[in-house]
């Protein structure tokens, strides 16, 4: 029905994997490729965590591509802005537009490489996470980092119904293409306010539903099952400590580097 | 005979007015299998939320054991933990992100311990056949599943009495019928069985006691038979006959049948147009029957070299997950010893794979068809 990442990320080749080292190098790839000042080390993980899921989780690679062109189209846009609203040193492009001179510089130029480079660091590693760690083993990694309890409840139950309304939205939203709400802009606009308002009726009486669900089962404040988190493999532990001692060698080393 | 639940004067009014139950006084004798039918809006669902407490009664009373329910926390728990409910949608009932929390999620609220828990939920899960299942999450499982998932919830809280709201519904025919053998097999273990359906073939065959309910009201209460032997009665509740005693009726109607009452099922059907006479005595086939519990995949497979069947049945959930873990394909899931008698009464040989109580009760089946009709077929235990 749904292709979702939430599918992959149940059965993917890495699924057995210890899910706090899995968060754990996810995490400590985003703040280096985002804190990185120059554009080698957010691309070496970029490159690295894109072979990794493909590689080694086993994701098909024409959806990872396809999502990678998600944050493609937004970096492209922003390191434009970019390049062109940043400057000083050597003017290495420059055209006349409606008499306005646009120039791009060699500042504005690196800036905008490295938040191509640092957007697509990032990405994979989120990717990485998303797509290899399911959330509920998320939930339980939560758990044992003491998040309060009710907070941890709360998102599970949030996860669970997620994929409820999504299968009601898509249906509703069915429904209203075959009587042809997509007609036009105004019927489109009409339609989706409808899907709201609908979907939020049914939202509050499913919650209702699930107090009657509840209450039927005794509930007395409890929900607090959770599977316990596996423990890494220990050349698991050694392998990703090399790899993000690689890349954090990687962007200390070059972080004086300037490209252009 | 036990009375386990008991209604006396039942009323109860929604918010806005509507009256959903009027003066109903019933009582349910333990272990048996009750089936509410009615057109919508009948009352079948506020009555049965009254038997947990969901909903409290605005006049009447609910007895549980003979003494009547109160609805104070304490009193609460005790009630819903002795009479377990499975909710028609469930995406209703499964909220936990994975099977084995949703499972765990009745015992960890009546405080078991952590290993105890554990224990309880891998019987419950068991006894369904989702062993393994425990850390899908639940939109990743077919509705049958679900529905499996569900009554796993339930019973892991050990109920006396399961009610479930219309538990075939939004399944496909099989996965009904393996959930209606499933509740067989519990009422077998002692469980008393209650559920709302409209599908009257089902209610009629399955029920040992049919009740019937209109505006708020009990109708007709009664067996299969007395009940739905009434067409303008149920005619009259929005119902239709089941196919059965529809076909039963007409056939009466024309003198090709003849009988005091309409038959329960196919194979009563298939007797009363079939006299013992004409029946070849003598060239009827034989009804093996194996324990699962008591034999392994590779015996099985070498014992069904040996013998000659034409047919092979599973019955329970341990037999099937057993069958499809040594690659037996299956010709009957559900229906098995009705319709491995049917099978014998033509000279076909058939092996019925099941487990635990239901050896005695397949082979007290087959006895009891014997005595009833003077067609005494070979029932075979196969022991090791």
């Amino acid at each position: 029905m749904h292709n979702l990442l939430d599918d992959y990320a149940i059965s993917n080749a890495l699924r057995e994997t210890s899910a706090r080292l899995k968060l754990f190098l996810g995490l400590w790839a985003i703040l280096l490729s985002v804190s990185s000042t120059t554009p080698i080390a957010p691309l070496f993980l970029a490159i690295t965590m894109s072979l990794i899921t493909v590689m080694l989780a086993k994701i098909p690679g024409r959806i990872y591509s396809r999502l990678l062109l998600v944050p493609l189209s937004f970096a492209l846009l922003s390191a434009g802005v970019v390049a062109f609203m940043h400057g000083s040193g050597q003017t290495l492009f420059s055209l006349q537009l409606f008499g306005l001179n646009l120039a791009i510089r060699e500042e504005g130029a690196n800036l905008a490489v490295l938040l191509i480079a640092r957007t697509f660091g990032g990405m994979c590693s989120l990717y990485f996470i998303a797509l290899t760690t399911p959330m509920i083993e998320i939930f339980a990694v939560l758990k044992t980092l003491h998040i309060p309890q009710s907070v941890i409840e709360l998102s599970m139950m949030i996860y669970r119904y997620i994929f409820v309304f999504l299968d009601q939205a898509a249906m509703i939203h069915s429904a209203q293409m075959m009587r042809l709400g997509d007609a036009g802009t105004k019927n489109s606009l009409n339609s989706f306010a409808m899907l709201c308002s609908v979907l939020f009726l049914r939202s509050w009486e499913q919650g209702e539903r699930l107090i009657v669900a509840m209450d039927s089962r005794c509930y007395d404040g409890k929900l607090d099952l959770m599977e316990p988190a596996k423990g890494a493999k220990p050349l698991a532990i050694l392998a990703v400590a090399a790899y993000l001692a690689a890349a954090t060698a990687i962007a200390v080393l070059t972080r004086g580097v300037i490209l252009l | 005979m036990t009375i386990i639940l008991e209604t006396r004067s039942l009323s109860y009014s929604y918010g806005d007015g509507t009256k959903a139950l009027k003066d109903v006084s019933i009582s349910l004798e333990a272990g048996k299998k009750v089936a509410l039918v009615g057109p919508n809006g009948a009352g079948k669902s506020t009555l049965m939320l009254m038997f947990n407490g969901i909903l409290r009664p605005r006049e009447g009373e609910v007895l549980f054991r003979g003494r009547s329910m109160s609805y104070d926390a304490a009193s609460l728990r005790s009630i819903r933990r002795a009479v377990g409910m499975v909710f028609q949608n469930s995406d209703d009932q499964l909220f936990a992100p994975t099977v084995y929390q949703d499972v765990a999620f009745g015992p960890t609220n009546l405080g078991y311990a952590a290993e105890k828990v554990k224990r309880y939920a891998g019987f419950a899960l068991q006894y369904v056949g989702l062993l393994g299942y425990e850390r899908r999450p639940p939109h990743h499982l077919s509705g049958g599943e679900k529905k499996r998932v569900a009554i796993a919830g339930i019973l892991a809280m050990e109920p006396e009495v399961i009610i479930l709201d219309e538990p075939t519904s939004n399944l496909d025919p099989a996965s009904s019928e393996e959930i209606m053998e499933m509740l067989d097999e519990l009422n077998l273990g002692g469980k008393t069985l209650i559920i709302s359906t409209h599908d009257v073939d089902l209610a009629y065959r399955w029920a040992d006691e049919v009740i019937l309910m209109k505006d708020g009201g009990v109708v007709r209460r009664g067996t299969g038979q007395e009940v739905f032997g009434d067409a303008e009665l149920i005619r009259d509740a929005r119902l239709k006959l089941p196919l059965v005693v529809d076909l039963y009726q007409e056939l009466a109607g024309r003198s090709i049948v003849r009988g005091a009452k309409p038959p329960r099922n196919i194979l009563e059907l298939c007797d009363l147009l079939q006299p013992k006479a004409e029946t070849r005595a003598g060239v009827w086939g034989k009804i093996y029957i194996c324990n699962v519990d008591e034999i392994d995949g590779e015996e099985i497979r070498a014992m069904l070299d040996k013998i000659p069947v034409d047919f092979k049945g599973a019955m329970g959930t341990s037999a099937k997950v057993m069958a499809e873990k040594c690659g037996i394909s299956i010709d009957f899931t559900y229906g098995v010893i009705d319709k491995c008698i049917l099978k014998a009464l033509i000279g076909k040989s058939s092996i019925i794979m099941t487990s635990g109580g239901m050896v005695e009760h397949t082979l007290q089946r087959i006895k009891d068809y014997g005595l009833e009709s003077g067609t005494k077929i070979e029932a075979i235990g196969l022991l090791q």
